[in-house]
């Protein structure tokens, strides 16, 4: 187990780096710069713009000078927000996601579980057809849908809470609610497929032969089993929460990575795509190894060597 | 049991539509209903709470070049002269008052004595110039910096170029090319410094090797004369800003500007805190660093989130700051920021905000909605550079098969253009091109009505002149065709966005059933865009939208100057340029314009772009926030804003906000300017 977490941990670095490298190549093909503008540039002021951020140098100096400062940690300032860091733009807005990202799941998780596993339990039921219908439609509204309904009926017609922006709890509701709804499905199907396969499934018959009650068969052995495709799910989905959500970020003005990430793609602004792609894609990297590695304590099949 | 909850699941959906559509029209009728858009009622502190758009990029005055950015610097930092409030007019703000030279090449402004730092340190005549010197510093790489090249020696600078020394002295101009010597006219008190400006113009050369050599190898005269010559660096030192003494400051143009001094209201022209710069490097911008000198002062900065900004009691004029604190929000969904609006979380919001969706439902509000002209242009350019828009008459043929109030009533918020110049934004340029288009009616012996009509719809000579310039166009049943036009090779080029998309539809729609050319779309995003149309790489049309960057016609006419120049058509006439030129030397305001208005007939007829349209401000601001007006650029001098509680003194039916007196506003300004007008007889 232990070699399994080191030698996947090993392999994120070099990871990181190759798709750092992609990227790099990818804005650099992109047509325009961080500082076109719908106003041309005299040639004077471009030429300075050029060599103070080390453009005017060939592509593999400008490369090996990205690659060294990144491996050392330091993505530069961006050259959008002049005199911030990159490090400090990605530590000061990964709260915001991180929060929505965290409390929405929590919500998704609460709901999509429960639901999921009592229409497992009671298959055919009203209750089952009901919820996954609710399920269903909650895959099938956009976020951009379901936000300005939910601000339409919670700012306009109740004034109950804020339209957007971000302060105090009750700017959090709207967004995460929003953000909870399409995970809650998601959760809710796997949960009962989930659910419903482990039911049927020989241990569990044994179990229940073994005379344990219902409860414990339920709790102690089936939920284990059910939650795995959960699981896998949880990974990159709360990889991709903790980065924000550009969609329920931009509805609701909060200001989360997300937005700055897509932002920053728009601005060319390089320090910070790059930035922001190494972190991304390590969060993700990472939480694929966690999520493999619980996978070993849910399901006693699962075995790394 | 799949297909039961599937069809179950489709009932449901059917449901939730039919809902949405409910709460779409319940939305609608509920609103439209009251008075005003949403809650309205003052915010119990006196704060503005106000919606910028973007992130601002720095805090920096001098880097960037956005308009959002320019809103909060006119909160934090003052120069010169800063914008009136209703016309954009310079007003003055550190400079009480100030003279312009006879040639309008030379500027002396008196600063004011009591202007202090917002930390308490006076502000000199020393500064302007350390802000100046920084300004078109190379190391600073302002990307407005360009705005002030009309400095004498600031490009130079700015370009790390250098003097000539031969022989111990350095060559001028008159070296190259014998001219006859400028005499000088006095012009305030003479000093060393205003000797070496009034001295014949110096050469000025690259300071960087290669570039030189390129230049040299280009010009065997100039290389003759540089053989071993010395090269003298320009520094800061020497661009035309002069401390006369501490309150008094002279600044000097290479060429005669008679649009210079609205110019210094400009973000790049507010002063730079000096000691502030000097201590916390890059960092001085941070808001425990920062120092500013505006009518407010940061009290709080969240990055994407909120900048708060509080009244400066250092500022000169504090007594007349009427708010104590200005909440800027940068949002930028358009949706977001209405409905903040309704919810009455904001008091007023930048322009070109509201969607067009929205339109119809805002414009009934009319206490609230300001639908202006700005100083802003929507064109199509056209690549003169390939056929078939290297011929005038395709050009003209596409202008005349257009009908531009159509457009502008789909548009519903903006007004047809049909000239380079917007209408609406410069009442005395009008009344010159009114003027100069008659005198030259006469002079073409053009009937009246056919000179009113020569660039509005006329489909049957835009048929005309298609078929003229070889591609016939053919009546084909109720249908015009045109088979020979080569639309294959051919685009209408924009870039993504909504509007710009259904305005090419548009276009596109018109030209198909006037001309029988269906010309195709082609789109973009925005930093691909750019270097794609501005490079003429595109074949067709391109969209080209343009805002004005000081209140001068010229700002508009300057885009077709020069060989290399913005208009991205093209298009380059020495004599177009040299009517501009003509107009700026000429220093009578009204002969100057109608200099100008020529310029403008002249390249109307050459037509290197399709004019759409003048766009409007489109944004809105609650009924009690007063002193803020919809002027030409949004550019709002925030110290005449203030918060009415008095139901009854509210701002009603905006549509005459500009002629309404408000005696605080007017009271306030006629204060603030009467400085000049004291000094000026």
């Amino acid at each position: 187990m232990l070699s399994f977490i080191i030698r996947r941990t090993l392999i994120i670095i070099p990871m990181a780096l190759i798709v750092v490298t992609l990227t790099w190549g990818l804005v650099r093909l992109a047509p325009g710069n961080f500082y076109t503008g719908e106003k041309k540039l005299p040639a004077a002021i471009e030429a300075n713009i050029k060599k103070k951020y080390g453009l005017d140098q060939p592509w593999y100096t400008q490369y090996g000078m990205m690659m060294s400062n990144i491996i050392r940690g330091d993505f530069g300032d961006s050259v959008k927000y002049q005199g911030q860091s990159v490090n400090e733009i990605i530590t000061r807005h990964l709260p915001y996601s991180a929060t929505i990202g965290i409390l929405g799941y929590l919500l998704a998780l609460l709901i999509g579980l429960s639901a999921g596993t009592f229409a497992a339990l009671k298959q055919n039921s009203s209750f089952d057809y009901g919820s996954m219908s609710l399920a269903m439609l909650g895959l099938s509204v956009p976020n951009f849908v379901l936000g300005p309904l939910l601000v339409l009926v919670f700012s306009f017609w109740l004034y109950w809470l804020p339209p957007a922006r971000w302060g105090g709890i009750a700017g959090l509701i709207l967004p995460v609610c929003t953000l909870a709804a399409i995970y809650a499905a998601y959760i809710a199907r796997l949960t009962r497929a989930g659910m419903l396969e482990v039911l049927r499934s020989d241990y569990i018959r044994t179990a229940r032969a073994k005379g344990l009650d219902e409860k414990t068969v339920l709790f102690r052995h089936a939920l284990r089993g059910g939650l795995v495709p959960v699981l896998s799910f949880t990974g990159p989905a709360l990889a991709a929460l903790l980065a924000g959500t550009v969609v329920v970020e931009k509805v609701f003005a909060i200001p989360g990575l997300g937005n700055i990430f897509i932002q920053s793609v728009f601005n060319r602004d390089e320090p910070l795509i790059l930035g922001i792609v190494a972190f991304l894609s390590i969060l993700i990297m990472v939480f694929n190894l966690i999520v493999d590695v619980c996978y070993g304590f849910l399901d006693p099949r699962i075995r790394y060597e | 049991m799949e297909n039961r909850t599937s069809s179950c699941n489709n009932r449901l959906l059917a449901l939730f539509l039919l809902w949405t559509t409910a709460l779409g029209l319940v939305g609608c009728s509920t609103s439209a209903s009251s008075k005003y858009f949403g809650r309205t009622s003052p915010p119990s502190d006196n704060v503005l709470r106000y919606v910028t758009g973007s992130e601002p990029e720095t805090l920096d005055p001098q880097l960037p070049d956005g308009q959002p950015e320019a809103r909060i610097f006119m909160a934090l930092y003052e120069g010169l002269v800063e914008y009136g409030p209703k016309d954009q007019q310079p007003i003055p703000a550190l400079a009480k008052s100030w003279e312009i030279s006879p040639k309008v090449d030379e500027f002396i402004f008196h600063l004011r004595q009591d202007a202090k730092w917002s930390d308490g340190k006076p502000i000199t005549a020393n500064d302007f110039v350390y802000s100046l010197r920084r300004g078109f510093s190379p190391e600073t790489t302002s990307r407005t910096a360009g705005l002030g090249y009309a400095i004498k020696y600031s490009e130079d600078f700015n370009g790390e170029k250098v003097f000539i020394k031969k022989d111990g002295r350095f060559l001028t101009e008159a070296d190259l090319e014998p001219t006859p010597a400028k005499p000088s006219t006095p012009f305030g008190p003479e000093t060393e410094f205003r000797k070496f400006m009034q001295s014949p113009t110096r050469l000025t050369i690259y300071g960087d090797e290669k570039k030189r050599t390129k230049v040299l190898d280009g010009d065997e005269k100039l290389k003759a004369l540089v053989q071993g010559a010395e090269f003298v660096p320009i520094e800061g030192k020497d661009i035309g800003v002069e401390a006369i003494d501490d309150y008094t400051l002279r600044i000097t143009l290479k060429q005669s500007a008679p649009y210079f001094l609205g110019l210094f209201a400009h973000q790049f022209f507010r002063l730079v805190p000096q000691h502030a710069i000097e201590k916390h490097g890059k960092d001085w911008t941070r808001p425990e660093n920062i120092v500013t000198n505006g009518p407010f002062k940061i009290k709080e900065y969240r990055p994407y989130d909120r900048l708060i900004v509080e009244r400066d009691p250092n500022y000169w004029d504090a007594k007349n700051v009427h708010l104590d604190r200005i909440d800027f929000y940068p949002v930028e969904e358009n949706s977001t920021i209405l409905n903040l609006y309704k919810a009455g979380s904001i008091d007023a919001f930048l322009n070109h905000t509201v969607p067009s969706s929205w339109i119809n439902e805002v414009r009934q509000y009319k206490d609230e909605y300001l639908d202006f002209p700005e100083a802003a242009t929507a064109y199509y350019s056209m690549n003169t550079t390939k056929p078939p828009f290297d011929n005038v008459k395709v050009r003209r043929a596409f202008l005349l098969g257009l009908d531009r109030e159509a457009l502008s009533k789909f548009r519903k918020i903006t007004q047809p253009l049909y000239g380079k110049v917007p209408q609406g934004s410069f009442p005395d340029y009008a009344k010159a091109a009114a003027k100069v288009g008659e005198e030259i009616r006469n002079e073409k012996g053009i009937a009246a009505d056919a000179w009113e009509k020569r660039y509005k719809f006329d489909p049957e000579t835009a048929r005309k002149l298609l078929t003229e310039a070889g591609f016939p166009v053919v009546k084909n049943g109720d249908q015009f065709e045109c088979p020979t036009f080569p639309v294959d090779r051919l685009a209408i080029n924009f870039n993504t966005n909504e509007n710009n998309k259904s305005v090419a539809e548009f276009l596109q729609a018109q030209w198909k059933r006037n001309l029988g050319v269906t010309v195709p779309l082609k789109t973009m995003e925005f930093k691909t865009y750019l270097p794609f149309f501005k490079s003429l790489q595109y074949e067709g049309f391109a969209q080209f939208l343009w805002s004005g960057d000081y209140m001068d016609p010229y700002t508009f006419l300057s885009l077709q100057y020069g060989k290399d120049n913005e208009g991205a058509a093209g298009f380059y006439d020495p004599k177009y340029d040299k009517l501009l030129d003509d107009a700026n030397v000429e220093l009578d305001a009204q002969k100057r314009y109608e200099l100008m208005a020529r310029a403008e007939e002249y390249l109307m007829e050459q037509l290197p772009m399709i004019p759409l349209t003048v766009n409007a401000t489109n944004w809105m601001k609650k009924p009690y926030v007063k002193g803020m007006y919809p002027n030409p650029g949004t550019l709002l001098p925030w110290k005449f804003v203030y918060i009415e509680r008095n139901p009854a003194k509210w701002d009603k039916d905006v549509a005459n906000i500009m002629n309404v007196p408000d005696a605080q506003v007017d009271q306030q300004l006629a204060d603030l300017v009467s400085t000049q007008k004291a000094a000026q007889k």
